[in-house]
C-alpha cells in the first residue's frame, strides 16, 4: 500500500509521531486465523488530525487500538512518540500510555461513581504532581472542554454530550502528545456530534493537539485535515481534505 | 510515577466502589459484622474462662471443698476445721467462707453470698473498698460489699437492700477486685449468712475454706496435707489450686464455650465466603472499567491494589462495626457465668475486638487474592469485549 501523506500538514515540526511499517494484526477465531490488519504502512506528523475511516470489520478500530498500545500487532513495527510499542513489556506500555495517550471512547466509559472532576482526575494520580497541581489541570482540562460548571456532577447526572465531554478532558488532562478517539460522537445525536467535533477541531488548532479518529460519518470526517481509509484490513485511501 | 499517589487514586475508587452497589455493600458489611460479633463475643467467653482457670506459677489460694461434692448447698464443712487447717506446715492464713447462691445451676445472673469473718476479711481485703464503706460493712451486721460487675448487673449502690436467695442485705458499698469470683459476689458478715441459711446454725458449718499458702512451690503438699488431715473424718474434703477449683466447676462451661468458640470460627470462614463472593461479582460486573483504567495507564499492580483495597474495606468496617458491637455488649450485658457458685466473668477486651477486626481484615484480603490476580491480569481488549 503506497502511502501518500506528501500533503500533512507538519504543525509542530517535522518529526513524525506515529510511524507503522508493514503492520498486521492476525486473530485466532475457531481454529482460523482472521487477519484483520494487513500490511499497514503509514506515518503520521505530529499536530495532525487524521480521520480513519471505513466500513466495519475494516480494522480502524484494531488499528487506533494498536496507536494506543493497548492491543499488540503481530508482525511489523511501530513507533508512536518516538517509541517502538513492539519493544515494551505490559508494563512499561501501561506507563507510556499513562503519559502519551489520550483515548476518547464512543460510549465514553465515565467511571459511574465518580464525580466529573474525579474522572479527570484519575490519570493523574500516576503522575508526580501535587494536589495543588492536580486541581490546577483538572481545572483547565475541564475548562478547556466547557465543563467546568458540572464539575461536581456524577456521570448519571450530565447528558451525553456532557459526559463525552468530561471523557475528552479526561484523555488530555495529561497533556498527552497523541489524543485518539474512537468514533467519539457515535453515540450522540446531531447537535451534540457537533458540538464535540468543534471542541475537537479548537484542541486541535489551539493547541496543536495530534488527534487520530475513527468515524464512519463522512460529515465527522470533514474536521480532520487527512482522511485515512481502510477496507478488509488494508490500507485504501490516504489523502488530505483539507489544509 | 509516584506509588503512593496511585495507591491514593485507587483508593478513593475503593471507597467509592462500596457506593456502587449499596445493597449488597450493605449485605456483606453485615454479615461481616455478625461473624465479628459472634467471634469477639465467643472468645470474650472463652477468655474470661481462660483469666480464671490458667493456674499462673504465683499462685497461692487453695480451696477446701467437701469431697465429692459439687454444689455449695451440699458442701458443708465444719467450721471448727480452721483452726487445724492453720496448723499445717505452709499455711499461711485460713478464711472460712459460707457460699449461698441463687442458683445452682449454671446461669448469667446469680448472686453468689460469701460469708466471711469480718475482722479477717477488713485485713485480707483493706484497699478493695472504701474506708468508709468498709466500717459501714464492720459496723452491720447485716450488711453486705457487693462486688462491681454484680453491683452494675442488679443496678446496686450504697444504702440500697436487696434480697436474693431469700437473704436480704443492707448494701454498705462496692467492692473493686480483679478476681472474677469477687465481681459477682456479696460479702456478708460470716455468721449473718449462717444464721440466715439456717444450716447448722451459728458458728458451725461454713462452705469452704480459702487458704493462702505461704510458698507457691508447697501447693501441692498443702493441699496433700489438709486433705490427709480430714481423710478419716466426719466431713472429708477434697483440696485444689484455686484456678483448679474454677476449672473444675466450669467444666460444663469450658466445653460450651470451646464449642461455641468452634462456632465463631466458622462465622469466620463464612467472611472469607462472603467477601469472595462479593469481590468476584463486583469485578466480574466491572471488566470493561478495568480496561478503561487500564488504557488511562493503571497497571495490573494497581488494578490488583484497587480489588485488594476493597476487600480490605469490607472486612475493615464491617469487622469493626461486628467487634465495637460485640465490645459494647458485653460491656452493657455486664454478665458472668456462674455454676456451683464458681464465676466466670464476661470482660469486654480491646485485644479481643483488635484480634477480630483484624481477622476480618486478614480474611478478606485472602479472600481478595485470586480475584486480584484476575484483573491484574486482564487483557484490555478482553475486557471491552466482554
Amino acid at each position: 500500500m503506497q502511502n501518500t501523506n506528501a500533503t500533512t500538514p507538519q504543525i509542530h515540526g517535522s518529526r513524525d509521531i506515529i510511524v507503522c511499517d508493514n503492520l498486521e494484526k492476525h486473530y485466532s477465531r475457531g481454529g482460523e486465523t482472521v487477519r484483520v490488519l494487513e500490511s499497514i504502512d503509514l506515518t503520521l506528523a505530529r499536530g495532525a488530525f487524521v480521520a480513519l475511516m471505513g466500513p466495519s470489520g475494516s480494522g480502524k478500530t484494531t488499528l487506533l487500538n494498536l496507536f494506543a498500545g493497548i492491543d499488540r500487532p503481530t508482525a511489523g513495527t511501530l513507533m508512536v512518540d518516538g517509541q517502538d510499542l513492539t519493544k515494551l513489556s505490559r508494563a512499561q506500555l501501561a506507563q507510556w500510555r499513562a503519559t502519551s495517550v489520550g483515548y476518547v471512547f464512543q460510549l465514553y466509559h465515565l467511571v459511574p461513581v465518580l464525580t466529573a472532576y474525579e474522572n479527570v482526575e484519575l490519570p493523574l494520580y500516576l503522575h508526580e504532581l501535587s494536589r495543588a497541581q492536580r486541581h490546577e489541570r483538572v481545572s483547565e482540562a475541564l475548562e478547556a472542554v466547557g465543563i467546568a460548571d458540572r464539575h461536581a456532577h456524577y456521570p448519571r447526572q450530565l447528558s451525553g454530550g456532557q459526559e463525552q465531554r468530561v471523557a475528552i478532558a479526561r484523555a488530555i488532562v495529561t497533556r498527552p502528545a497523541l489524543l485518539l478517539a474512537d468514533e467519539p460522537t457515535g453515540d450522540l445525536d446531531r447537535v451534540a456530534a457537533a458540538s464535540i467535533m468543534q471542541l475537537l477541531s479548537q484542541l486541535h488548532s489551539e493547541r496543536g493537539q495530534t488527534i487520530v479518529m475513527v468515524t464512519h460519518d463522512p460529515s465527522t470526517a470533514t474536521h480532520a485535515q487527512r482522511l485515512v481509509r481502510l477496507d478488509k484490513g488494508q490500507l485504501v485511501e490516504d489523502v488530505a481534505v483539507r489544509s | 510515577m509516584s506509588r503512593a499517589q496511585s495507591i491514593m487514586g485507587m483508593a478513593t475508587l475503593a471507597l467509592r466502589g462500596m457506593k456502587r452497589r449499596p445493597t449488597r455493600s450493605a449485605l456483606v458489611l453485615a454479615g461481616v459484622a455478625v461473624a465479628v460479633f459472634l467471634f469477639c463475643t465467643v472468645d470474650a467467653m472463652r477468655s474470661g474462662v481462660e483469666r480464671a482457670t490458667q493456674k499462673s506459677a504465683g499462685e497461692t489460694a487453695l480451696i477446701v471443698y467437701r469431697q465429692n461434692r459439687f454444689c455449695p448447698f451440699t458442701s458443708q464443712l465444719p467450721q471448727s476445721y480452721e483452726s487445724t487447717i492453720a496448723k499445717i506446715p505452709g499455711v499461711a492464713s485460713v478464711t472460712p467462707v459460707k457460699i449461698v447462691v441463687s442458683n445452682c445451676r449454671a446461669s448469667l445472673d446469680v448472686v453468689t453470698f460469701r460469708g466471711v469473718p469480718p475482722q479477717e476479711f477488713a485485713v485480707t481485703h483493706s484497699g478493695s473498698a472504701s474506708a468508709q464503706d468498709m466500717q459501714s460493712w464492720l459496723s452491720r451486721g447485716d450488711s453486705a460489699l457487693i462486688g462491681r460487675e454484680l453491683a452494675q448487673r442488679r443496678r446496686l449502690k450504697a444504702g440500697d437492700r436487696f434480697t436474693a436467695a431469700g437473704v436480704d442485705a443492707f448494701v454498705a458499698g462496692i467492692i473493686e477486685s480483679d478476681l472474677p469470683q469477687d465481681q459477682s459476689s456479696a460479702f456478708v458478715h460470716l455468721s449473718f449468712l449462717q444464721e440466715q441459711a439456717k444450716r447448722g446454725g451459728t458458728g458451725g458449718v461454713v462452705t469452704q475454706f480459702d487458704v493462702r499458702v505461704s510458698d507457691p512451690a508447697q501447693m501441692d503438699s498443702v493441699a496433700q496435707a489438709i486433705d490427709e488431715r480430714f481423710a478419716k473424718d466426719q466431713s472429708p474434703t477434697t483440696t485444689r489450686a484455686e484456678t483448679a477449683h474454677v476449672a473444675r466447676a466450669a467444666t460444663d462451661v469450658i466445653v460450651l464455650v470451646g464449642f461455641a468458640q468452634a462456632l465463631g470460627i466458622a462465622a469466620l470462614v463464612a467472611v472469607f465466603a462472603l467477601v469472595a463472593n462479593a469481590i468476584v461479582l463486583s469485578m466480574r460486573s466491572r471488566e470493561k472499567e478495568i480496561s478503561v483504567l487500564q488504557t488511562l495507564g493503571f497497571r495490573g499492580v494497581h488494578l490488583a491494589t484497587l480489588v485488594l483495597l476493597e476487600a480490605l474495606l469490607l472486612g475493615g468496617v464491617g469487622g469493626m462495626i461486628g467487634a465495637g458491637a460485640s465490645y459494647a455488649a458485653v460491656s452493657l450485658a455486664r454478665t458472668a457465668m456462674t455454676m456451683e457458685g464458681v464465676s466466670i466473668a464476661i470482660a469486654p477486651s480491646f485485644a479481643i475486638a483488635l484480634i477480630g477486626v483484624a481477622i476480618a481484615i486478614g480474611l478478606s484480603v485472602l479472600a481478595g487474592i485470586v480475584p486480584a490476580i484476575i484483573a491484574a491480569r486482564q487483557t484490555i481488549v478482553a475486557g471491552f469485549r466482554s
